[in-house]
């Protein structure tokens, strides 16, 4: 057996354990490889900055735990913009497990051992504040300070629930829950998912269905997000922006072309550029968990680019282009 | 301690999807089949807690003004159990009708709209426009003449030869070869990062080597 046809037979499992080890290696020696943001990022980013607390946003937990990975930090990054911007953010799910996800996503945020966190304020935490009456963000802000309130020094600031953000949750069918909330978001979410009816939140009384949002943001890992756009974006004109896994970006691109959607977020790769731009405006103290593997992923890919050069020089100087038949296992 | 316990778990069973790799084993296997099981479990416990409760049986239950309309919908469901039943298993087909038909009513001319009118509209461009940047100008004839190339390529009503359809058809391979390609290295780095997620889960949350 020449070096070639040995090469070409290599056990796989050898390849599975280097790319093992160059997964693990660069998380020790961060090499700080520059992300430039891609155009479909920014526009994404670029219009939530021009948003504000008189603005609402949907963000879709449109996917199951098997793409959290690439997922999870585009709706972290997301809400976290949201959250300090003040933009009031409605939370749905496509799926059961997508509900959970978002739930882990808001624990993230809300961890008061990282670097970046916000402190929850739960529905009847500032019962008080809405008593009386007041029900600007701005208001509620002050009227909590007031109270005697204060941030740690790691913490970004306070999310009302009801005010900020309101956690609707999963509902089957979703296509049609988005039809249906172009009429009303509470004829499909009477509550949110703590039991909290939407009609006494001040956040929906200001937005009471997806005509009076201005964007819906749907981090997913399926055909999910098509969804927003064939019952959002086409019925009502709602704006819609994707985050998708990489398997999917190549065939959600022909959306941006067409204009029906604002920007893509693609793969890991897109929710590290979305958490360099929240870095970069000091939305964040530290780097987010995409941004971290971008590094891993970049020498990962290095050594996949060789394994492939070298597999076709072995296929062709061995001849294996002219033979009908290499011989060993394969 | 319930958050630790649920970090060893998740760090065991990441191990055990992983130890396919080497081998198929008893644990890969057990991961595989929890996978699946706590996965219909918690949708069946979410669905039921957050649709069939607040949304049938409760507003039945206390006898709501109108709630014996949900009656309708919750016969038409529960005649797919009836498939387990072959003598009656034709009465299942009643709500898959139902499905089937209301489905295309609502989702057929949106989906008409926004994946092929659409679609077809962005591709009519204007290839060449006084002032275009010669970048957007390559952009436009790749796209048009792309697009038809794949075309011909799907056009089996006539034999691939000549200058049209056996160039075309040929032009048109070279353009989906194109997007298989930019597809697979999609892949690659969608299936790395899939990995890095699970290596920054066992080396950050279970181990505390990483921040």
């Amino acid at each position: 057996m020449s070096i070639w046809e040995k090469m070409l037979n290599l056990d796989r499992r050898w390849i599975f354990l280097l790319i093992g080890i160059a997964c693990v290696v660069p998380f020790f020696t961060p090499l700080g490889l520059p992300i430039l943001p891609s155009q479909e990022v920014v526009s994404i980013y670029d219009y939530m900055e021009n948003l504000t607390t008189d603005n609402a946003i949907f963000v879709g937990f449109d996917f199951d735990p098997g793409t959290a990975a690439e997922n999870m930090p585009m709706g972290v990054a997301v809400l976290r913009h949201a959250f300090a911007r003040h933009i009031p953010v409605f939370i749905t799910a496509y799926g059961p497990l997508g509900q959970g996800m978002a739930a882990m996503a808001l624990d993230e945020i809300t961890d008061e051992e990282s670097d970046d966190y916000y402190v929850y304020v739960n529905w009847e935490d500032w019962a008080s504040i809405r008593e009386q009456g007041i029900t600007d963000r701005a208001g509620i802000e002050e009227a909590w300070i007031a109270a005697g309130n204060t941030l740690s020094e790691n913490a970004h600031g306070w999310v009302f629930e009801g005010r900020d953000v309101a956690f609707l949750g999963y509902l089957p069918y979703f296509h049609l829950v988005i039809l249906g909330m172009s009429s009303s978001i509470a004829s499909q979410y009477p509550t949110d998912i703590g039991g909290t009816p939407l009609e006494e939140m001040p956040m929906y009384q200001e937005h009471k269905s997806l005509r009076d949002i201005d964007l819906a943001v749907t981090t997913a890992g399926s055909s999910a997000c098509v969804a927003w756009i064939t019952y959002g974006r086409e019925k009502i004109g709602l704006p819609v922006a994707f985050g998708v896994t990489a398997v999917m970006a190549t065939d959600y691109y022909i959306y941006i072309q067409s204009g029906q959607i604002i920007g893509q977020m693609g793969g890991l790769r897109g929710a590290a550029e979305y958490e360099t731009l929240l870095l970069r405006d000091g939305y964040t103290k530290s780097p987010g968990k995409a941004f971290v593997g971008m590094d891993v992923q970049s020498i990962a890919h290095l050594l996949i680019i060789f394994l492939v050069v070298l597999g076709n020089i072995a296929f062709f100087a061995g001849g294996f282009n002219k033979k009908t038949k290499l011989k060993g296992r394969r | 301690m319930s958050e630790t316990i649920g970090i060893w778990v998740a760090a065991i069973f990441t191990i055990g999807i992983y130890s396919f790799l080497y081998k198929e084993n008893p644990l890969y296997r057990l991961s595989e089949h929890l996978v699946v099981g706590i996965s219909t479990g918690f949708g069946i416990a979410v669905t039921f807690t957050q649709v069939l409760k607040p949304k049938l049986i409760e507003p039945i239950a206390a006898g709501e003004h109108g709630a014996w309309l949900l009656l309708i919908p919750a016969i038409l469901g529960l005649l797919y159990i009836t498939r387990f039943f072959p003598s009656v298993a034709w009465l299942s087909r009643y709500p898959m009708a139902f499905l089937m038909g209301a489905g295309m009513g609502i989702g057929f001319p949106l989906s008409m709209k926004a994946s092929v009118l659409r679609q077809l509209e962005a591709s009519l461009v204007p290839i060449y426009e006084a002032g275009m940047p010669w970048d957007v100008v390559v952009g436009n004839v790749v796209m048009v003449l792309g697009t038809l190339a794949a075309l011909i390529y799907f056009f089996f009503s006539k034999p691939h030869k000549g200058p049209f359809f056996g160039t075309g058809s040929k032009i048109g391979i070279w353009v989906i070869m194109v997007g298989f390609g930019a597809t697979f290295g999609f892949t690659v780095m969608g299936r790395i990062s899939l990995l890095i997620g699970r290596i920054q889960f066992l080396l950050g949350d279970w181990l505390h080597i990483i921040k």
